[in-house]
């Protein structure tokens, strides 16, 4: 048995997340992937931490791919990506350093995928636009989700969108695949091609905000007031932060709640009323006054002991992992949500598993590690030469 | 032109966010979209109930609902169940997010639907897996956010990590990754000939969008510490405040493009000595060199940045290929160019709640193009769907046609 994509051909020209992110998911779910890198290789290589020569960051993202170099500045290396591209099915682009040979409309291969990810989108007055992640969040409005208003703005530290745009291309790429291979065969639909953006799809992923500034019954609401809310750091307990919301807690089991936290203070508090009627949670409307209130009980006792009462009166507590918890979270090892992907060296680096569970055609969690600069230079050339 | 999924049909038995997150995409990429909802379901429940609403309904539910038709269905009723099961066999796609043991409960588990269908591609979507200890825990974004660490890579510089305040993220991150099972599931199909049962979590899908991340932690054992608006990979990678304080966000990110970064500053003249020689500067040789003495460069290089306008430096940095970008509110996106004519974000018509801003499809297929359209009330075209089992049914009835007769 094999994944759900084996017997695709993909090849890769891009660097850094988005363009990695696409192939990799498309590679562990058994498609053939070739990376094509420029003679001093994906800028991601060089990217920190370093590990050996190259970045984890780089590992993790090219693992199942095998590798070839070629230089824009030769025409044989042209000629060679062209007979590559006509031989598979789908082709994954970014717009660092592409030769104008290789877009889409220069290409005759009338099969073929073509995914181009953009920073900004194939059409208006940034199309030509280079991508990053703190341009494009700034763009997409994310960053006011973080912060303080009117300090200096925060990113998200996870690569946020790089990685929903590789998550739309796998989705792009696969309907498209759908199309042409379900089409009636006396009238194709054959290739096309898709065009992905960071910019596009950090504001997809912003969808129920936009909808919610329509034109709502309130602003109140947890995504509205989320604008001029200071940081939400969470609710610190004597040892360790948590998330925590009184959910359903109401009546006598709020009483015996504050019994067991020792809160009886908090009854003469002046915000007493909104404690008991509004409880908490980082969105909560009066989460800002209401939080230290909470963390002058849980100051008393360890997160653990916190969420074990809160959960036994019927609210929602969890533990703020970071990811050295994630890391030793049993749920995690019951899921096989970190694998061990075998390295050049023969050393076992840990990685994120995918994220699907096929029961017929299952993904394999034997992964081969991202290739050297060049390492399948000669396989995949004879490979090609062989096929034409 | 027909979308990429024209002739598929997807039974939606979703809630919340996290399915039909994935079912709105499903229908904008072409695919027959039947959202199921209770015939005695409480309006005020529609959409998880998040707040705020729209005469009187959750934005939730009209964010989460959009591109499908809406079926009445009491999957309790015997009438109905049968209905369902007939609607199923001309389904290719069953989708579904609730606990553990619910779908058998409501007799559409894999062994009961497979039995009517067999090719059907059935997707389960869970909160923390179908194994472990968290199994039967309820899960929605806002604990994903918390447990996966997506929380603890941002903040102020030198401060303490932060939730982003915009939930939602790994809920529909988690439906983007069950339409990618979904469509390898139909591709699958293609070449096995058979359907299959398929499971995404919550949990292994936040993790996954931390990929990176998560790489280098488990590669270094070093917990990130939050870096404000600075990259932890690359340098500089940030935002810098321009002349009237207005912020831009540039990325340097291969050392050819710090080439021409260098170039440029040189060029601006910005009466700040070491700005002249960076590029030859050993300080900054290389991207690790300078990660490893970012507070030290930025410092530099905002220095340089404060003597000119923020426009000046789009254009430099543009018209070099340096990717940067600056803040833009909603009131500006909705009539932003570049938002409108990708389509980002648009105004759609809705059933029930008036016009909506939305976000739009985003993808763009040459040849078999997405599309969007409001969301339905729930159970608004039973009548139509019932209708259209009916007339099949009719058909089945009449004797096959002989071919060449």
């Amino acid at each position: 048995m094999s994944g759900p994509l084996d017997g695709y051909r993909v090849v890769e020209i891009s660097e850094g997340v988005a363009g990695p992110y696409t192939t990799m998911s498309l590679a562990d779910a058994g498609a053939d992937v070739i990376k094509i890198e420029p003679p001093h290789g994906d800028r991601a290589r060089g990217w920190a931490p370093s590990v050996g020569d190259d970045s984890p960051l780089f590992l993790a993202l090219n693992r199942n791919k095998r590798g070839i170099v070629l230089d824009w500045s030769s025409d044989e290396d042209l000629q060679t990506a062209r007979r590559l591209l006509s031989q598979a099915d789908v082709a994954v682009v970014d717009k660092y350093g592409l030769p104008p040979d290789l877009r889409w409309e220069e290409l005759e291969s009338p099969g073929l995928i073509y995914c181009a990810i953009s920073g900004f989108g194939p059409k208006g007055p940034w199309a030509d636009r280079p991508a990053s992640e703190i341009g494009t969040q700034m763009a997409s409005e994310a960053t006011s989700s973080l912060g303080n208003l009117g300090d200096p703005p925060v990113r998200h530290g996870s690569d946020i969108g790089s990685v929903f745009a590789a998550n739309n291309a796998i989705q792009a790429i696969c309907a498209a695949l759908y199309a042409r291979d379900d089409s009636d065969p006396d009238h194709p639909t054959g290739g096309q091609r898709v065009e992905v953006s960071l910019f596009g799809s950090l504001i997809a992923m912003r969808s129920t905000l936009w909808v919610a500034l329509s034109n709502p019954d309130e602003w109140w609401g947890f995504h509205l007031d989320s604008y001029i809310k200071p940081p939400d750091h969470g609710y610190q307990c004597r040892d360790l932060p948590i998330y925590f919301s009184l959910a359903r807690i109401r009546g006598e089991a709020f009483e015996s709640l504050l019994d067991e936290l020792d809160m009886d203070w908090a009854r003469e508090h002046p915000d007493f009323e909104k404690l008991r009627t509004d409880g908490a949670g980082g969105a909560g409307r009066y989460a800002a006054a209401l939080t230290p209130l909470w963390e002058r009980g849980f100051a008393n006792f360890d997160a653990e002991q916190v969420i074990e009462v809160v959960e036994r009166h019927g609210g929602w507590a969890f533990s703020m992992h970071d990811y050295e918890r994630l890391s030793k979270d049993p749920q995690v090892a019951a899921v096989g949500a970190i694998i061990e992907v075998e390295q050049q060296d023969g050393s076992a680096m840990r990685q994120v598993a995918p994220p699907w569970d096929f029961e017929q055609t299952p993904v394999s969690m034997t992964m081969r590690p991202a290739p050297r600069l060049g390492q399948h230079q000669d396989e995949v050339l004879s490979e090609s030469a062989t096929r034409s | 032109m027909p979308g990429s999924l024209e002739g598929v049909r997807v039974f939606d038995l979703t809630l919340w966010m996290v399915g039909p997150w994935a079912s709105t995409q499903l229908g904008a990429l072409g695919a027959d979209v039947i959202h199921i909802e209770q015939p005695s379901v409480d309006p005020r429940t529609l959409g998880a109930g998040v707040p705020p609403t729209i005469n009187g309904t959750s934005i939730g539910y009209m964010t989460w609902n959009q591109n499908k038709r809406g079926l009445f269905l009491d999957l309790k009723s015997p009438t109905d169940r049968q209905t369902a099961y007939e609607l199923l066999q001309t389904c290719d796609v069953f989708l579904i997010n609730m606990r553990p043991g619910a779908a058998e409960r409501m007799g559409v588990g894999y062994e009961q639907v497979k039995a009517v269908n067999p090719n059907i591609i059935y997707t389960a979507i869970t909160g923390w897996g179908e194994v472990g200890p968290m199994r039967d825990k309820p899960g929605a974004d806002v604990q994903a956010q918390y447990f996966t660490g997506f929380w603890s890579v941002s903040g102020a510089e030198g401060g303490r990590p932060e939730v982003y305040r915009h939930m939602a993220q790994i809920d529909a991150t988690t439906g983007n990754v069950a339409v990618q099972a979904v469509l390898m599931g139909l591709l699958a199909r293609k070449r096995t000939g058979q359907g299959q049962r398929i499971h995404v979590g919550m949990l292994r899908a936040g993790m996954a969008l931390q990929s990176g991340r998560i790489a280098e932690y488990l590669s270094t054992e070093t917990l990130h510490q939050p870096l404000g608006s600075a990259a932890f990979a690359t340098a500089p990678d940030q935002a810098f405040q321009c002349q009237w304080g207005d912020w831009i966000g540039v990325s340097v990110t291969s050392e050819e493009e710090w080439q021409r970064f260098a170039a440029i500053m040189r060029e601006s003249e910005a009466e700040v000595e070491a700005i002249d020689d960076l590029s030859t500067d050993p300080r900054w040789s290389t991207n690790r060199d300078r990660v490893a003495r970012r507070s030290e460069l930025a410092a530099l290089l905002q220095a340089g940045f404060q003597q000119r306008p923020r426009h000046y430096w789009m254009l430099r940095l543009s018209a070099a290929g340096i990717p940067c970008g600056y803040p833009i509110s909603f009131e500006t996106l909705q009539h932003h160019a570049q938002a409108i004519e990708n389509a980002y974000l648009r105004e759609v018509e809705t059933s029930g709640w008036g016009k909506v801003w939305t976000g739009g499809a985003p993808w763009e297929f040459s040849h078999t193009p997405a599309r969007w359209f409001g969301a339905c009330l729930p159970g608004e075209h039973t009548g139509e769907i019932l209708d259209e089992l009916a007339a099949r049914r009719t058909m089945a009835d009449e004797p096959t046609p002989v071919i060449g007769d």
